[in-house]
């Protein structure tokens, strides 16, 4: 392999990195908020990003199929609604299951409701990705349009060129695009702050008058809703099945990790960090080793900087 | 317009306060004041609904408050300063404030007691967009009291606002309370180890001991108190 040849290669993975990273960021993003607020490890969370994905896969082809509704953008458009369908769910699954193991009720229980919360998150993710195989069957499926398989070429006169794959592209572009918005609304609007102060000190937010049990609620619907998008726009170019959350939340915690726990802003460079080293060591390295890396990243960061790169030490949500 | 009557209450099955039957009138500044452990944090945690007394009743503005969530009392107007401040440290000072006036009262007063917040605390003005954990022990008591301040309450809680500090820094606050009682009308509950400046300050006091109130009223009756005299006062 001559060295044009591996800058190109290496471009070329910096770009995918780049672009599925985002994603990567934006599902870490949901993650965090419920660590964040809830102090609440959430092993289902890649049953959730599942959700988005067969919600975006049934939705496009309910669509298609009753109303004829077609179009490169549609996967797009019911990407995002993932977002709310789910955020509901989520709100139900609070208030029936976690709400019981977190919180105030938590504290009552041994640790701090962490066991329970541990085997319930754990149960969950079992139960969903059952339920997920007999309803939606083990064949994988994708939702891809034209626009998975059209690409920007970009070349330089040196004979090296770039693709940039355009549903990954605006799939990015998506998940960077709610990453702010949701990121704005927990830094300026009234219940964002709310939900932070309860992050911070729970009892003083009971002395402020904030629901401390409904703040907690929002922050694992936004949590769940948002990562649901992250799979939805995920569906959009890449094939899954209902074990797929498996494979995801491991990338998930390792971005949270890696950005510092309970930071939005880390939570979503750790995921594209995770993202470009995912690709750019599939370049270097075996295809098999490509988890490896990740790992072996993570853990030398656990050891060097336990507090994350990008997460101020003691600033949550 | 607060009253405790025949509480009793405590962690986990265990009641720490007995019988307690305390009363604070609108406009009242009273103190409660007992050694460590006497059960006053317990008084406080009770009254804005942290701990559910197990028996006993406490009425605020002639409403029964333990039909009321804990979250709900703060927009009844009673605004608890916590033992130990509890300001919300990764937050700024100003959203602090912010925090402080999520009751509706305080949403609707906001600007008004900004200002007046500003004026008795000009040192949070200052360092208004700074972290509330940056701030030093003192600072953080002086946001602690214009956070209960900023949700515009009837009554202030005030659960040992000189623990930790220097004795200048903590006669500063005392001063700073008489100025807040003086101009306005929020009443104010006292919880202090510090017994002497307690009862110099507010104009009625009960001691509590091993969570029973062994003693009340009013501050020169008190303070002319034998047992008082030889326990607390050192005379």
């Amino acid at each position: 392999m001559d060295i044009a040849q591996l800058i190109e290669n290496l471009l070329q993975s910096l770009v995918a990195g780049v672009l599925t990273g985002s994603t990567y960021g934006l599902m870490c993003v949901g993650l965090t908020i419920i660590f964040g607020v809830m102090r609440v490890i959430n092993f289902a969370q890649g049953e959730f990003m599942m959700l988005g994905m067969y919600f975006t896969y049934f939705c496009v082809n309910f669509l298609t199929r009753q109303f004829g509704l077609e179009g490169i953008y549609l996967p797009f458009v019911v990407a995002m609604l993932a977002g709310p369908v789910i955020y509901l769910f989520g709100d139900l699954l609070h208030r029936g299951l976690l709400n019981k193991v977190s919180g105030q009720q938590g504290s009552k229980l041994e640790a701090g409701g962490h066991y329970a919360q541990l085997v319930l998150t754990l149960g969950l993710a079992l139960l969903l990705q059952n339920a997920g195989l007999y309803f939606f069957g083990s064949t994988p499926v994708s939702v891809s349009t034209s626009l998975s398989y059209t690409a920007w070429e970009l070349g330089s006169p040196e004979g090296i060129s770039v693709f940039i794959n355009q549903a990954q592209s605006l799939a990015a572009i998506l998940a960077v695009g709610v990453v702010l918005i949701f990121g704005f609304l927990i830094a300026k609007s009234r219940l964002g702050k709310s939900l932070r102060a309860a992050a911070d000190n729970p009892d003083a937010a009971i002395y402020m008058g904030i629901d401390v049990e409904r703040a907690h609620r929002i922050a694992f619907g936004f949590g769940v809703g948002i990562t649901a998008i992250g799979g939805g726009l995920l569906a959009s170019y890449a094939p899954f099945q209902p074990y797929i959350g498996t494979e995801y939340v491991i990338i998930m915690y390792a971005g949270v990790v890696l950005g510092g726990l309970g930071s939005i802003r880390g939570a979503f460079l750790g995921g594209l960090s995770i993202g470009i080293l995912q690709q750019v060591s599939a370049t270097l390295l075996p295809n098999q080793l490509q988890n490896t890396v990740i790992f072996v990243c993570f853990l030398a960061v656990i050891l060097l900087r336990p507090n994350g790169f990008f997460g101020k030490s003691g600033r949550v949500a | 317009m607060l009253k405790l009557s025949n509480v009793y209450a405590g962690y986990g099955g265990v009641d720490v306060l007995h019988e307690l039957t305390v009363e604070v009138q609108a406009g009242e500044f009273v103190a409660v004041v007992g050694p460590n452990g006497a059960g006053k944090s317990t008084l406080f945690k009770t009254i804005s609904g942290l701990i559910t007394p197990s028996s006993g009743s406490i009425e605020f503005l002639g409403q029964d408050l333990l039909a009321v969530s804990a979250a709900k009392r703060a927009h009844l107007g009673i605004a608890h300063v916590p033992e130990g401040r509890q300001v919300f440290a990764s937050m700024t000072i100003y959203e602090n404030l912010e925090m402080g006036a999520y009751t509706r009262a305080g949403q609707k007063h906001w600007q008004d007691n900004l200002e007046k917040i500003y004026n008795w605390f000009p040192i949070l003005k200052e360092r208004q967009s700074q972290l509330a954990g940056t701030l030093s022990g003192g600072q953080q008591q002086m946001l602690a009291i214009a956070r209960g301040l900023a949700a515009h309450p009837k009554i202030l809680l005030l659960d040992e606002p000189s623990m930790g500090l220097s004795p200048a820094i903590a006669d500063e606050i005392f001063e700073r309370l008489i100025d807040i009682h003086k101009n306005s009308d929020i009443s104010l509950m006292l919880v202090e180890q510090r017994v002497a400046e307690a009862l110099h300050f507010a104009s009625r006091a009960y001691v509590l001991e091993a969570g029973r109130i062994i003693l009340s009223g009013d501050q020169d009756a008190l303070r002319d108190d034998d047992r008082i005299r030889q326990a607390y006062l050192g005379m």
